[in-house]
């Protein structure tokens, strides 16, 4: 039932989907130089693996770390803001125009300013991550219903056990989908400052192959990379299926 | 005792209620009536110390002679819908109120499930609120409440989310419950039949400009009252909202 509900749909498309772009590649002659088949990016993965597993390997971690150091980042200052709803006005309005400032501009800059080593790749996830995973915690936070603080408040609960009782569990569901939508750009957000300069990683490949004209490597690291978010996000999957989540969102309410 | 005096509510420079005064005592049940929007639920919320900022309040409260300050831990307070965290389990949830008077939760589950039996919850300890019904739901929230120790329990019409059947049982049954624990009750409701079928005294409730409209002593024994004479009480009350 799940395979037929979940994984068949989507394994059809992509199928129908390359084998399409397959068919084109081939009937229509099109030069492997400016789009290679997918047949051709397969071989290129294959042949290539041993030389792009390193730079994928740099490229999870150095993700994994930015990211998680920005969840641990935007969970204190989420409750930093929601305990200071002073803070939480002066600090919005910063925090929404750091998000404007181009990535193109910032990556070479974290480069020049941190040099070539973890530091400024870190940065720039953490820069590029931290905002979605806090307006998803403080937005989970305001959804708590007046009927759970009105009984708390009335049990005279400190805002700190109210807080950890009813406004943070609240969160939870906001808090996930803060967190796959931030994964998703953690490994963007990697590859983009390996590509602005690093010894190693999945954006470094890109550029180097992209400089050797190899376009099916280059798609063979896209391919790779997008193994990698699948990846966080099988993972945060986990994480949230392992922690509760279906305890209490499930339909079999009784009548 | 209870004592209320001389509250008024204003919201945006309307009284919303004037000069409301009562008293409660423990093993008898008050219900408070009135329209829609005459303020029964503010006065209720005023009583556990959860008035919201937008309404200004002025008035006395005092227990025992003494004035005091809520939220208060003698005064518990049940909201309309059951509020039950889908977080917790029912023993979680039901030992809520024991933790947050500083019980250790282990030492509060065991005292919440000691009295499932008696509440109708057995083997709903594990469970969540998703999955047990709303009569037990509600059970439930009534086991948290009562598990308080609080003198005096604020009500705000528990039954309404319940259907016809379950009402009637709950009615009942939760009468017997309070009667046991001899505590006070304020319990706000919309439905005469509830009001003079649980009340040991009901207070009729103006629409914002004056005081109460009516203080009615049930003087029967819920036990031993005819449904002729419920009725009468019923025709009475129903004048009296209409009249508002």
């Amino acid at each position: 039932m799940h395979f037929l509900h979940h994984i068949f749909p989507t394994t059809l498309l992509a199928a129908v989907l390359l084998l399409a772009w397959q068919l084109y590649c081939t009937l229509a002659g099109v030069s492997p130089l400016l789009l290679p088949a997918p047949l051709d990016i397969l071989r290129a993965l294959v042949v290539e693996r041993a030389r792009i597993a390193p730079h994928a390997f740099s490229t999870i971690w150095v993700a994994t770390l930015g990211f998680s150091t920005s969840v641990l980042f935007a969970f204190a200052a989420s409750i930093a803001l929601h305990f200071s709803p002073w803070l939480q006005r002066g600090m919005m309005p910063l925090l929404v125009a750091s998000q404007t400032v181009p990535l193109v501009a910032l990556a070479p800059l974290m480069i020049l300013w941190f040099g070539f080593g973890l530091l400024p790749k870190v940065l720039l996830v953490i820069l590029v991550t931290f905002f979605p995973i806090l307006i998803s915690l403080l937005s989970g936070y305001s959804q708590v219903p007046q009927a759970y603080l009105d009984l708390l408040h009335a049990m005279r609960a400190s805002k700190w056990r109210l807080f950890r009782r009813a406004t943070l569990p609240m969160a939870r569901a906001s808090f996930f989908a803060g967190l796959k939508i931030s994964a998703t750009y953690a490994i963007v957000a990697t590859i983009f400052a390996e590509y602005a300069g690093a010894r190693q990683g999945l954006g470094i490949y890109i550029l180097t192959a992209k400089n050797s004209f190899r376009a099916d490597l280059v798609l063979a690291a896209v391919v790779v990379s997008a193994g990698l978010t699948l990846l966080l996000l099988g993972a945060l999957q986990l994480i949230e299926r392992l922690t509760g989540k279906s305890r209490f969102e499930g339909q079999n309410a009784a009548g | 005792m209870l004592r209320v005096e001389d509250l008024t509510l204003r919201v945006r420079g309307r009284n919303l209620v004037t000069g409301f005064s009562c008293e409660l005592q423990q093993g008898q049940i008050t219900c408070l009536l009135g329209q829609s929007g005459c303020g029964k639920t503010s006065v209720l919320k005023w009583l556990a110390g959860i008035l919201p900022k937008a309404i200004n309040a002025s008035g006395r409260l005092s227990l025992d002679g003494a004035p005091v300050q809520t939220p208060h831990p003698d005064i518990a307070y049940q909201p309309q819908s059951d509020a039950l965290f889908p977080w917790l389990t029912i023993a979680g949830n039901a030992a809520l109120g024991l933790e947050m008077a500083g019980m250790p939760a282990k030492a509060a589950i065991q005292k919440a499930t000691a009295l499932f039996g008696a509440f109708g919850l057995s083997d709903c300890e594990t469970l969540y609120p998703e999955q047990i019904s709303g009569g037990m739901r509600q059970r439930a929230a009534f086991l948290r409440t009562i598990l308080q120790d609080s003198r005096f329990i604020l009500l705000d019409e528990p039954f309404s989310a319940l259907d016809a059947v379950t009402r009637l049982r709950m009615q009942e049954w939760l009468c017997t419950r309070l009667t046991e624990t001899s505590r006070g009750v304020l319990l706000v409701t919309h439905d005469l039949h509830e009001a003079t079928q649980m009340a040991d005294r009901i207070l009729v409730m103006s629409n914002g400009s004056g005081p109460l409209l009516a203080d009615i002593p049930m003087m029967t024994p819920r036990a031993g009252r005819s449904e002729a004479a419920l009725a009468e009480i019923r025709t009475t009350l129903k004048s009296l909202l209409l009249e508002t």
